[in-house]
């Protein structure tokens, strides 16, 4: 994997994991202005995707060192995903662009068309792209790697919600 | 439309004339949602702890409390709030510039009273626009005023019937009635009382938003509470909420046969291929 491809989707699951952060803290307090927690959330995400990623991130690069003859697996793997994840994430950063700085006519598209759908297809866009890299890898152990860092960035957003926000919700006043 | 199947957040909070939560015996909301062969509803409703038959209430306030503050989130998404302000405004504007005042936007079946919050956060209609929430579950109310003290926002919360006289509307001609995913809770035999009782009123006009029921509405309401929502309620109550939602014509029908002395407009487009706006969409009545 060249050491551009890599970082990409070091980037990529950094930021996805502060999406996932971000989604888990969403809809829980029912305050109007929570944009401190939202910010909060999304870097805890972004923290935690790559505490989740650390073991595979070491364990590829212990791979790459004791084998260096791996490294042509892992360059074919880490293309696979970029091409799986990149119109992916490409397409989600431009609606998030438009949801940022445009109207409410517009944000509200570009979440019912884009926002919305492609968070239920991220599941399986994760998997495909984990799929396709182990199967162009044609090495367990590459195999193995990829499939595990789809597990962790997949896992992003249940543990952030378990570890800060499932049991913090204000009960009935009064 | 076929039989009105049942939204399990209709059945969980039962309130009396006193305005007060009646306890809820367990094995009729199961049977009720079998009766209508809602087999997922009734497996997910016999997951709630009980006790003595009843339905444990500081779980099921919790619960509505958790599936409340989830449709805020949505309603923020798809920028309800703001959709609500943009389409009032001008109302509002007509409203004072007759001379009318103080305004106030009523908004019934408030839930949480996100709507309301919102446009008070955002002064969406002039400081001089009062914003009041009614809402019959005092859960809800509790919280939405809770809510409302924390962020210092002003606007007020009322829990009771909005259209008993004198409860949220004194002055008619000065009130506007609204409601955002309320009409399709309500009977199809009920809806033209639902708009008798504000025309008895007298309210300047209502705005009542709705899913427009069709294909893509359905669709777009499994997707959007698969994807953001947490609780097997708001995900069954959600996509339920389009399939029970009324068309354009039943609407449109029930406003004028309740209330004859407003011009009622309905914005929906074609059932196959409606604009993306128009999925939600108000149902707008302004007195002649």
């Amino acid at each position: 994997m060249t050491a551009a491809d890599a970082a990409t989707l070091l980037i990529l699951a950094i930021l996805d994991g502060a999406f996932a952060g971000f989604r888990s803290s969403a809809g829980r307090t029912g305050l109007i202005n929570h944009r401190r927690s939202d910010h909060q959330a999304a870097r805890r995400g972004a923290v935690l995707a790559f505490a989740v990623l650390a073991p595979v991130i070491a364990a590829t690069s212990a791979d790459v060192l004791i084998h260096p003859v791996h490294l042509g697996d892992y360059t074919r793997a880490g293309t696979a995903m970029l091409a799986v994840y990149g119109p992916y994430a490409l397409l989600v950063l431009i609606a998030l662009a438009c949801y940022a700085i445009a109207g409410w006519r517009l944000k509200y598209l570009a979440a019912a068309l884009i926002l919305g759908p492609f968070t239920l297809l991220r599941p399986g866009i994760a998997i495909l792209g984990a799929a396709l890299a182990m199967t162009l890898a044609n090495n367990l152990v590459v195999a193995i790697m990829a499939g595990l860092s789809a597990v962790a960035v997949l896992a992003v957003e249940p543990l952030a919600g378990r570890l800060w926000y499932a049991r913090n919700q204000p009960g009935p006043a009064g | 439309m076929g039989a009105r199947l049942l939204e399990i957040t209709d059945l969980l909070w039962p309130v009396d004339a006193g305005g007060a939560v009646v306890p809820v015996a367990k094995a009729d909301v199961l049977s009720r949602l079998r009766a209508s062969g809602q087999d997922r509803a009734a497996r997910i409703v016999s997951a709630f702890p009980d006790a003595d038959g009843f339905l444990d209430r500081s779980y099921i306030d919790a619960l509505g409390l958790r599936v409340h503050r989830e449709l805020q989130r949505l309603g923020e998404e798809l920028q309800f709030g703001r959709r609500v302000g943009a389409l009032l405004r001008p109302v509002t504007e007509t409203m004072r510039g007759r001379g009318a005042g103080p305004l106030r936007v009523v908004d019934v079946g408030c839930g949480l009273g996100f709507v309301v919050r919102a446009m008070a956060a955002s002064s969406a209609l002039g400081a001089d626009v009062e914003l009041v929430g009614v809402d019959l579950n005092p859960v809800l109310i509790a919280e939405a005023r809770r809510l409302a003290e924390l962020e210092g926002l002003a606007c007020r919360f009322i829990q009771g019937d909005a259209f008993r006289p004198g409860l949220a509307v004194q002055d008619g001609a000065c009130s506007v009635v609204i409601s955002s995913g309320l009409m399709h809770h309500l009977p199809e035999s009920g809806l033209a009382d639902f708009f008798a009782a504000q025309s008895r009123l007298g309210v300047a006009g209502f705005a009542h938003w709705d899913i427009a029921p069709c294909l893509w509405s359905t669709l777009g309401a499994w997707v959007f509470h698969h994807a953001r929502m947490r609780e097997p309620v708001s995900r069954h109550d959600g996509v339920l909420s389009a399939r029970r939602a009324y068309t354009a014509a039943v609407l449109q029908a029930a406003a004028r046969t309740g209330a004859p002395g407003y011009d009622v407009q309905v914005q929906e487009g074609s059932r196959w291929h409606p604009r993306a706006l128009d999925v939600l969409r108000p149902l707008v009545g302004i007195r002649t």
